[in-house]
This record gives C-alpha cells, structure tokens and sequence, in this order.
C-alpha cells in the first residue's frame, strides 16, 4: 500500500501548499503594530526638535525672540540709569551660613475682570536662584552682580499667583532681591517686592514650589538691606531676558497625547501579536486535524476496504463451489452484495472524511457521480451541467457534507414523488456564491400545500441555513420541480480576519453529524 | 497519419482459445482469489500471475497475455507506473486497472498513463467477462467525471502538441456529451451514429491520450515516487 500513502502523501502536500490566507492575516496584523510605532517615532522626534524651554516640570514656557509686539535688543545686558525704584530689599533667612539653601514663597492677586497690559519682574541673589511663577520654572541665574529683568506679561492672567524662588549662598553674605510690576488695563499696577512678608519653606517640604497656601510653619524672612545699601551697593547692569510667552504646543506634542498613543501602540502590539499567534495556532489546528482525517481516510482504506474486499471475493470464489440455486450459495451471494455495499458507504465516508477532498471541484465529482449512480436504476435521465472548469479553492468539510445532504434529499425526493423522466444537476458558480440546482420535469406539485412527506424540504432548508446559504424551491403542479441551493462564499473561506479570528473555532469544532446510514 | 493507431480485431471468446490474463496484484489472497475468479470462466483463463510491478515487467512481456489485470497500489513501484512502462515494452497488451475504491482521480491518472480501462475490485464476476469484453473491444468504460477531466487535461495541453494528437470536433462532442451524463447509446441518437462508431471514437480518445503522455507519465510518476520516499 506504500505508492497509494505516497500518492495521498503528494496531495496533501499540495493542498497545504495553497494555504497560505493564515500566513497573509499575520501579516497585516503585524504590518498594523509596525505603522502604529512609525507614526510614535515620527511623534517623538518632531516634538524633539520643537523648541522647549528647560522645564523639567511640564513644558508650556517660551523663550520666544521673534515677538514682533516686543523687539528685543541685540544686547541682553545693558547699562545706564534705571528706574529701580520698585525694587524690593535684600532679604534672607535668619541665620546666614555658607552653602546654604534658602525657599522663598510669595503669592498675589491679579483682580478679576482685568488684562495685564505690561508686566515684568528683576530679580538678583547672592549667589544663585531659581525662579517658579505658578509651579513652573521661569528662569535662574548666579551672577549676584546683575539684575535679571523677565517679561512675564503673557504668563499673569486674573486670579492667584505664587512667587517661588530657591536661593543659595555659596559662602559669607547672602540675600535675595526682587521687583515685579504689572500694569493693568483698568489703570491700577500691582507690585510684589522683596520684603518681610514673603515666607521661607523648609527644605523638606515637597513640591513646595506648587504649593497655593503657606502652611503655618513657615516663618518670615529676615530684611537684610535696602537696596543700594549694604555690602552689594547698586547695580549698574540689568539683563533682560526675551519676554516669556505661553508655549502653544499642538495636541499631538502633549504629554496626555503621546501617553495614549504609547498605550495604543503597546495595545495594538500586543492584540497584533495574540492575533498572530492565534492565526498560527488556527492553522496548526487545521493542518493537524486535515492529517488526522488523511491517517483516519488512509486507514479505512488500506485496512477494512481491503478486507472487505477480500470477503466480497472469498464469498464469490465460495458461490463458485457449490451447486447453482443451493440455499448456501443463495446465501453467500447475499453476504457478498452485502459486503459490496458496505464498500460502497465506505466510499463515501472516505470522501467525506478525506481531506483532499475538500475543494468545489471534488465536490461536484462526487455530486455527479452519485446522482448518475442514484438514478441508475429509475427511469430518470440523469443530466449534468457543471461548470467545466470548476475551481480547486477550498470546499470544507462542513459545508460539502450539509450540501451532499441535502442534494441527497432532493434526489431522493424527484426519484419517489416526481414520475420525471429527466432530471438536471446544475452546479455552478455564481457571483460571489455557489448554485446547485436539481431540477425535474416530473409532475410538481404546490408548493402552498402542506404534506406529511415534506419533512424532505423542511430539512433541505435547515441543512442549508446551518451554513449560512439557503434553499428555493419553485414548483408548480404539472409542471416540474426546481430546487436550487446556494451558499455565498464568503461564508467559507472570504471572510474578513477578523471574522476568521472570531468565528473559526466555532467552525473547526462543529461536530461533524454522523454518517448517513444506507438502507 | 490523421488516425493515431490502427483499430484492433474485436475479440472473438471462445472455450478453445481463451483469453489470457495476466493479475498483478500483491496481496496473497485476493490474488488467490482472483485467479480462482477468472479460471472459474471457461473462456478466461490466468496464464501469469505476478507479485509486484517489478515482476509483471519481467514476466508479462514474455507471457503475452491478451490482458493485464493490475492493483492501483503496488509495493514500491505503483500500478499506475507499471502501467506506463509495461505500455511502453508491450505497446498491443491491455491494462486494466483494478481498484478497491471508487477514486476517480486515481483512475484517470491510470488512464493517462495507459490503462485502457478500470474496474472495482468489487465488481460482479458476472459484470467482470463482460468489462473485460468491453475493454478488449475498445469501448472502456468512461463516467461523466472521466470524460471531463480527458477534455480538460486535451484542453490544457492543446498548445504544446502536435495536431495529430489533439482531439476532433467529433471526439470532444461525444465526451461533452459524456460529462453530460449521456450514455454511449444516448449519444448514438443525439448525433444520428451507431453506439460503435460512438465506442470507436472514445477508443481513439484513449490510444491519443496513451500516445501522448507514455513518456511524460513515467517522468511524472517517478517524480512522485522519490518525493513520496524522501
């Protein structure tokens, strides 16, 4: 039996070949996660090259230079006389000691139902500070020597502001000097200077620059001199730092929006990745299953049709031995048609279950040749009308099985009730399904009227609903009988993945009914 | 040559002369069996009888047998391959292939590759003299589903050969007809011929399908063997 296992061998190999939909499916769930982490990357390295200011603590400051509203000299840093009387004094912390780090917190008001026309802050420490307006970082410096002048207009709208500024002292005299001036449209000026209302936070105090209301602990700073006086004498140089504007970030470069699309991505990833897996293990199923059936289909047939077979001639070769019309013979000719039509049920179980049969091409063969078969012995002609070059594309199981049934019933029912002389079996593709049409010139009858043996149809059409087509029947007393099956094939095998990815299970498992018996 | 072969003798059975059949076959009791079979007809009698393919090519050429009775599934070389290389060394003997299951696809490979015709191994002795009969006449016995695939296997090699190995108009008529379901007499009526002159043709069909695709059969089918070992 080794060249039929080589002959079956060769055709699955085939058949696996042409399965490669899986393998595509895969592919476009990857090709999925592969443009979701292009547009992320695409994402992060426009946002890289957008300028930002230095803010570690959520980005929407702007050093912009280009302001037409406000030209900027060329020269940050000038001399000459200035107006510093809205300065404040030098402040500090009680004690004074090198490498020491002092907090400043201040809050204000800007009055509701007013715009701030023009507002600027100088500031200046011995030795270093950082500068917080609401929470965020506005600039810092450590050349006490100079007055730092910022254009924080754009940043003060009505409502509460907090000063928040961290100073350190390298060594000896340390302080703190401050200044700040908003013009506002209704005509009034708000000023917060440096003097002993603003309180010092302790260092252990987290996220201290955010914080709306002092707490109680916090004590007042110290005045230490006017300023002019004391030992840092006036100042001759302010630098002016290019006025401050609210950075108008679009939302694609914001932190929310790059934290979705990360999780998307991952997301997207990883439900590419299951579907992926799932695909493969899908289609390690089906190769496994399809081999199953061919080791199930190659057993039948090496096996029990070559003993069966045997005992067909063993009985024959018996009959030959005894006398004609002997009761024995008689007998032994009975068991052998019967052992012939266990071969022949055997057939048709091989061709159910034998997955090299699972194309539309098989399928009309086997449709053809057992409806020639059936109407052998009745006066109805049998005609065929297939399409000549019927595809090779793949025909399950389930669906040739529940259309072999029911064309069985058809051809049941037209050989006992019909009285036709001919009969066609039209199979055909048509658009995007597959039509059987089982016709007869028989006498028909109407179909309105209900009968006990119409128990055929009912079963025709659930066989053909189970699997998604559906069964017409037209007839007309006097007039012949035409029953037509169609099954879309989007049912079998065009489905979209995601339906494939969905549904395949369910189709895999469907518990193949059990084999028709002969009577 | 606008006929491929020239038409053989009807045979003529009778209890003095008869007919010589070689069964190839490896199992041992359907041999038995078979051989039983056909020496219970007077007018057949088994003069060969062969184990494996191997052996019918040595036996067979020297037995001249008038028929050749052969299992589709051989041990090592196949009943479809020993068909194409006993056609080959003994172009006149007619094969016919046996086999345990109705597999049509197995049957017209056999075919192509120079079986003049198939038989179920279930077959009634009665039905079998009768078969044999038929094949030795010419008219093999051609299902709907045959006729077919032989149009369509004409159809796809139609450009690479020469003219006379095409099909007639009259040939593919008559296997349309066929895979319509017709039978031979049907035919007969529908194209106002005798049921012989339909037989004659599909015996033409059948030595240009043989002509044809000897050669490239056993090339095919010893490809298939070494993938099937490997």
């Amino acid at each position: 039996m080794k060249g039929q296992i080589c002959l079956i061998q060769r055709f699955f190999i085939s058949k696996a070949k042409g399965r490669n939909c899986t393998a595509s499916l895969f592919g476009i769930s990857l090709e999925i996660g592969v443009v979701l982490f292009l547009m992320f990357a695409l994402n992060m390295a426009r946002s890289q090259a957008a300028p930002v200011a230095p803010n570690p603590s959520g980005i929407t400051i702007n050093t912009n230079v280009d302001d037409p509203a406000e030209p900027v000299k060329d020269s940050l840093s000038e001399r000459g006389s200035h107006n510093f009387s809205d300065m404040g004094s030098w402040i500090w912390d009680t004690n004074v000691c090198d490498r020491q780090t002092v907090r400043f917190w201040k809050s204000f008001e800007i009055p509701a139902d007013t715009t701030v026309n023009r507002a600027r802050l100088r500031i200046t420490a011995d030795n270093e500070y950082i500068l917080y307006l609401d929470g965020r970082e506005i600039g810092r410096d450590a050349e006490w020597r100079h007055l730092y002048e910022y254009d924080i207009t754009s940043l003060l709208s009505p409502g509460n502001h907090v000063l928040a500024v961290e100073a350190y002292n390298s060594s000896r005299e340390a302080g703190f000097m401050f200044g700040m001036k908003a013009a506002l449209s209704s005509g009034k000026v708000v000023e917060v200077k440096s003097d002993k209302s603003w309180l010092i936070v302790p260092l252990d105090v987290p996220g201290w620059e955010k914080k709306v209301e002092p707490a109680d602990s916090w004590r007042q700073a110290t005045f230490e001199s006017i300023f002019g006086q004391g030992p840092w004498g006036t100042m001759d140089y302010i630098d002016l730092v290019p006025p401050l504007q609210p950075l108008n970030i679009p939302f694609w470069q914001t932190g929310w929006f790059e934290v979705v699309l990360v999780t998307v991505c991952v997301v997207a990833s990883i439900f590419s990745f299951i579907l992926a897996s799932q695909l493969l293990l899908h289609r390690k199923e089906k190769l496994l299953l399809q081999q199953e059936r061919a080791r199930i289909a190659r057993d039948i047939h090496d096996d029990l049709g070559t003993r069966v077979t045997q005992l067909v001639l063993q009985g024959e070769v018996a009959q030959r031995e005894l006398p004609p019309g002997s009761s024995t013979r008689v007998q032994l000719e009975r068991i052998s048609d019967e052992a012939r039509e266990a071969l022949r049920a055997m057939d048709e179980i091989l061709w159910a279950i034998n997955p090299r049969r699972d194309t539309l091409q098989e399928f009309a063969t086997f449709v053809c040749g057992h409806a020639q078969t059936f109407l052998k012995n009745t006066p109805i002609q049998c005609v065929l009308d297939v399409e000549p070059a019927m595809s090779t594309i793949a025909f399950d199981l389930p669906f040739r099985r529940s259309l072999l049934l029911a064309v069985k019933e058809a051809l049941n029912n037209a050989a006992k009730h019909s009285e036709a002389t001919e009969l066609q079996l039209k199979i055909r593709r048509q658009g995007d399904g597959l039509t059987v049409v089982v016709q007869d010139n028989g006498k028909g009858f109407n179909p309105a009227q209900p009968k006990a043996e119409r128990n055929g149809l009912a079963n025709m059409n659930q066989r053909l609903n189970e699997i998604g087509g559906r069964c017409m029947l037209t007839s007309q007393p006097g007039n012949g009988c035409r029953v037509e099956f169609y099954i879309p094939f989007i049912q079998m095998h065009n489905r979209p993945w995601w339906s494939n990815w969905f549904f395949s299970n369910r189709l895999t498992r469907t518990k193949p009914a059990p084999v028709e018996g002969k009577k | 040559m606008s006929k491929p072969a020239k038409a053989s003798p009807p045979f003529k059975i009778s209890a003095k002369s008869p007919l010589k059949i070689a069964l190839v076959e490896d199992q041992p009791k359907v041999r038995d069996n078979w051989s039983q079979l056909i020496n219970s007809f007077p007018d057949l009698s088994c003069i060969c009888i062969c184990k494996t393919g191997e052996e019918a090519l040595r036996l067979i050429p020297e037995a001249k047998p008038d028929a050749v009775l052969m299992d589709i599934f051989l041990p090592r070389m196949s009943g479809i391959e020993c068909t194409s290389r006993l056609k080959a060394l003994v172009p006149e003997v007619r094969i016919i292939i046996l086999t345990a299951m109705n597999d049509e696809e197995l049957v017209f490979m056999a075919l192509e590759a120079g079986a003049d015709g198939y038989l179920l191994k279930r077959t009634k002795p009665a039905d079998l003299r009768a078969a044999l009969l038929d094949v030795l006449n010419g008219g093999a016995p051609m299902t709907s589903e045959i006729a077919r695939r032989v149009v369509e296997s004409f159809r796809l090699k139609a450009k690479t050969r020469d003219e006379s190995l095409r099909l007639s108009a009259r040939e593919e008529q008559i296997l349309l007809l066929l895979a319509k379901g017709h039978s031979n007499k049907m035919i007969a009526d529908n194209l106002e011929i005798s049921v012989d002159t339909v037989c004659h043709h599909l015996k033409h069909v059948f030595e240009k399908m043989h002509v044809s695709s000897r050669t490239e059969a056993v090339v095919r089918y010893m490809a298939s063997k070494t993938q099937a070992v490997n």
